[in-house]
């Protein structure tokens, strides 16, 4: 097995509340480089709070995220984007009216440095830099087996599909850490097969940290390499797969009532 | 035709030759010519013929220098791509024989073949063909090296045996560079006689068998047998998409372009074959035909779906196409009225089907593999695409195929490749250096099939005045009835496949009072009829147990029967309530149907046609 040491991601006694309600208390955890961790917990567990903060959505009122050694708290989410943190949404976040090729080619944007002046003109730059974001896209196409669907507008696709087009774009932004948000939630056995497995190939081709926030426990625990869980918004334990099913806190408050 | 005839007098002496001296040949001759393309990242990837040689070569010599010698087997797994056709032909330079398996074959039948051919080395596409060898790596005693073309998601495997493709390049560019010319003296080595290839035949009844198949007697059946058919140069281009390790496509793919030149494209993935057809637009064709049947009932489909114009002006030309076949089958002056009405049909309608369908420029489509309804022929043939439909065997190579004038439902004259004769019993025999070199240990299969000389195909056949070969059937699926009339199951079948709700047909009655057919609708153009009826379905199962389903089949079935005599007629059918699948022992790899364990799966359906009639 890999042996992931250094934390890429920290997390310090972060806590975010909607008025009355408190979405995450105090939760700290860390995601090593490397790795692939998974966030569990039932609905309404402050999972996707979690998310939106690392991804600058929201402003955590108190605590710290640290990413590779840079402060991410406060920053604006394009410059987060920028830093090489990608996300996959829950709900499928693509321009459906665009072809799987464009959506992916402007999932690159963060990584094109010309202006629209030398757009309009199209030649040295500009040029070179689409061939080379094409030449990027491409691969993940490849990757991802999209080449049937290559020049088809996305509202087209089916759900499954659709889904597998939103990690791509995630991907095109050549991410240090991806956060996939449930990635196989109304998909088909052979679909999450899939899914299960482009998720393995980019951990380990592509050397990319994942964060994982899945309700198919079975993905979780064949997946992941660490999990924590999340009950109301506070972290009520951490750790390997094994030692996560036999919590008896997890048990009650989660995997209990999935078993039931 | 004069020209022709002399280019191939010409072949003569080049049958004396095996597979890898004529890559070296070919890659002299023609340098930097392409060779092969293949789709990656979008674009399509040119292959020059001096690019293919050196691939061959270092995956050759990285083989030696990792302990392959002279009379191994080795396997190779996996989709149609140009590292299929260097493993191929790496393995026969080094004088060992190259064992093809589906990549749809299961692990335990992978296991079975694995087993069987005795494979040292097995090269494989990806990790989904490498786990099933790693599944039943424990047995597998001999088995030396796994070599994985593509390494993704096999990176954290520990498995010693695990080789990437280009591991196995680089140990061979080194001892290239340490012993030049040793490859070449490998090649040199070669001899005609050696079994180049085993081809497992698929088998619908038992195991399957593997033909061993020699250079001198492949080379032979393609000289003589289908170049004087075919007429290949070196300007034709191909579409490569059927399974590699089927005789058609190893002879259209590998040995043909070998011997003739020509250029063959890799499809970018399985589901993207029929969009590069239509990139491709291929000079030649080959399918079998499921993939025709389910080409011409797609267009049908969609004609219903299309504009009520463009459904107009298709209705009306159609049928001047197919007058114009009549004439152009039996090569006469087609009429001057008719021509003119023809060119108008081809300019508003038939060349848009035509380059739909990818065959744009296509000048030969040939038909093989399984008998073919002949009006799903003549549609192609309507749209201006020569059509044709060739009878070849795995054992043997081509047998037969039009030379000259193509007659409605008859395979052509037999070649010039084998010497043929009926038997008594109507049974086609064969003759000739093309007959293949026996079955890999199964001496007694061998001996069965090949008597005094003479190879027993098993099919029944007719043969006119003219000398065109007409086939019946598998001798052993002729039906006799109750009455004592023979019948020929397999020519009402495809007559019942012309429908496009029709995917696959199974007629029955071999004893019994009349003919039956179990019927599995296709899927998904059942599912749209379905849906604009407004019929609700969730599942194949739903739709096939549904009585308005069972009414559109009973039309479909009624207007097959047209053509045909009263006692050839289906009297019953029945829906079967599940689609038939290789993984169930149901079809084999090349999707052919195994009657008699379909027979035996639906003996009480079957028992209660026959019984409450």
């Amino acid at each position: 097995m890999k042996t992931p040491t250094l934390p890429l991601l920290e997390i310090e006694a972060l806590a975010m509340h909607f008025g009355g309600i408190q979405a995450l208390r105090e939760v700290s955890l860390s995601v090593l480089k490397g790795e692939i961790y998974s966030i569990i917990g039932p609905n309404g567990a402050g999972k996707t709070t979690l998310f939106n903060c690392i991804s600058g959505i929201y402003r955590a009122q108190r605590g710290v995220i640290r990413f590779d050694g840079e402060t991410l708290t406060g920053m604006p989410p394009h410059r987060i984007a920028r830093l090489g943190i990608a996300r996959a949404f829950q709900n499928i976040a693509l321009f459906t009216g665009m072809s799987v090729l464009d959506n992916l080619m402007s999932a690159r944007t963060c990584h094109m440095r010309y202006g629209l002046l030398r757009s309009a003109i199209f030649l040295g730059r500009c040029q070179k830099e689409e061939v080379r974001n094409r030449d990027a896209v491409e691969e993940i196409i490849e990757f991802l087996d999209l080449q049937s669907v290559r020049k088809q507008p996305v509202a087209s696709l089916s759900y499954g599909l659709q889904k597998r087009v939103e990690l791509g774009r995630a991907l095109a932004m050549d991410p240090r850490i991806l956060l996939v948000d449930e990635p196989v939630s109304g998909m088909n056995l052979e679909e999450r097969e899939d899914m299960a497995r482009y998720i393995l190939d980019i951990n380990e081709e592509k050397q990319t940290t994942v964060v994982l926030i899945e309700h198919d426990m079975g993905l979780v625990m064949d997946l992941s390499d660490r999990v924590s869980v999340l009950n109301f918004g506070t972290k009520i334990a951490e750790g390997t797969p094994q030692e996560v099913s036999h919590n008896p806190d997890v048990i009650e408050a989660y995997l209990g009532e999935v078993r039931a | 035709m004069g020209v022709r005839e002399h280019q191939g007098r010409g072949d003569m002496h080049r049958i004396e030759t095996t597979l890898p001296q004529l890559l070296q040949e070919k890659a002299q001759h023609y340098q930097g010519r392409t060779a092969m393309r293949e789709k990656y990242k979008g674009i399509w990837q040119e292959i020059s013929w001096m690019d293919y040689l050196v691939n061959v070569r270092h995956l050759a010599l990285g083989l030696a220098e990792l302990g392959m010698q002279r009379g191994e087997h080795g396997a190779i797994l996996g989709e149609n791509c140009p590292e299929w056709i260097y493993a191929d032909l790496a393995f026969q330079s080094l004088g060992c024989v190259s064992v093809g398996i589906y990549p749809t074959n299961s692990a335990e039948q992978v296991h079975y073949i694995l087993d069987h051919s005795q494979a040292t080395f097995v090269v494989v596409m990806d990790q989904e063909q490498a786990d099933k060898v790693l599944e039943v790596r424990e047995t597998l005693t001999g088995l030396k090296r796994i070599i994985v073309v593509d390494m993704k998601g096999l990176r954290h495997y520990r498995e010693e045996v695990l080789i990437g493709f280009s591991q196995v390049q680089e140990i061979g560019q080194k001892s290239q560079a340490l012993h030049p010319g040793r490859f070449e003296q490998y090649v040199g080595a070669t001899h005609p006689d050696d079994v180049a290839f085993i081809v497992y035949t698929s088998g619908t009844t038992g195991h399957p068998k593997g033909a061993m198949i020699s250079h001198r007697g492949h080379l032979h059946g393609i000289v003589y047998g289908m170049q004087p058919i075919l007429h290949f140069t070196d300007k034709d281009t191909i579409l490569s998409y059927l399974p590699l390790c089927h005789i058609l496509e190893r002879a259209v793919s590998v040995s043909m372009p070998l011997m003739f030149g020509y250029t063959i494209n890799f499809a970018e993935s399985i589901d993207t074959v029929t969009q590069n057809i239509y990139e491709i637009s291929p000079t030649f064709f080959a399918a079998v035909p499921r993939i025709l049947e389910k080409m011409h009932s797609g267009l049908f489909i969609k004609m219903g779906d299309t504009t009520p114009l463009k459904r107009c002006m298709f209705d009306f030309w159609a049928p001047v196409g197919r007058k114009v076949v009549r004439y152009r089958m039996n090569r006469e002056r087609v009429p001057l009225p008719l021509l003119m009405a023809y060119g108008l049909a081809y300019l508003f309608v038939l060349r848009a089907v035509r380059d739909k369908l990818g065959m744009g420029r296509t000048r030969c489509l040939m038909s093989g593999g399984a008998p073919i309804a002949p009006e799903v022929l003549d549609f192609y043939r309507s749209l201006g695409v020569f059509t044709l439909e060739m009878y070849a065997m795995t054992e043997c190579g081509c047998i037969a195929g039009p030379h000259h004038r193509l007659k409605y439902g008859s395979v052509g004259e037999p070649c010039g490749a084998l010497e043929l004769k009926l038997a008594a019993d109507g049974e086609i025999c064969v003759r000739g250096d093309a007959v293949f070199c026996g079955f890999y240990r199964d001496e007694e299969a061998s001996r069965a099939m090949v008597v005094d000389g003479w190879l027993h195909t098993g099919d029944v056949g007719q043969l006119d005045e003219d000398g065109h070969l007409y086939i019946v059937d598998r001798k052993k699926d002729i039906i006799i009835t109750s009455g004592g009339k023979n019948i020929s199951p397999s020519e009402i079948e495809n007559k019942l496949k012309c429908s496009p709700y029709i995917k696959e047909a199974i007629v029955i009655g071999d004893g019994r009072k009349f003919l039956s057919a179990l019927i599995q609708i296709d899927y998904e153009n059942t599912g749209n009829w379905a849906q604009k009826n407004r019929i609700p379905y969730t599942t194949y199962k739903s739709l096939a147990e549904n009585p308005q389903v069972f009414e559109l089949i009973k039309e479909e079935v009624s207007r097959a029967n047209e053509g045909f005599a009263r006692v050839e007629s289906v009297k019953k059918y029945i829906i079967l309530d599940k689609e038939l699948d290789q993984d169930d022992e149901e079809l084999t790899a090349t999707q052919k149907v195994k009657r008699r364990v379909i027979e035996k799966r639906f003996r009480t359906e079957i028992d209660a046609m026959y019984g409450s009639g």
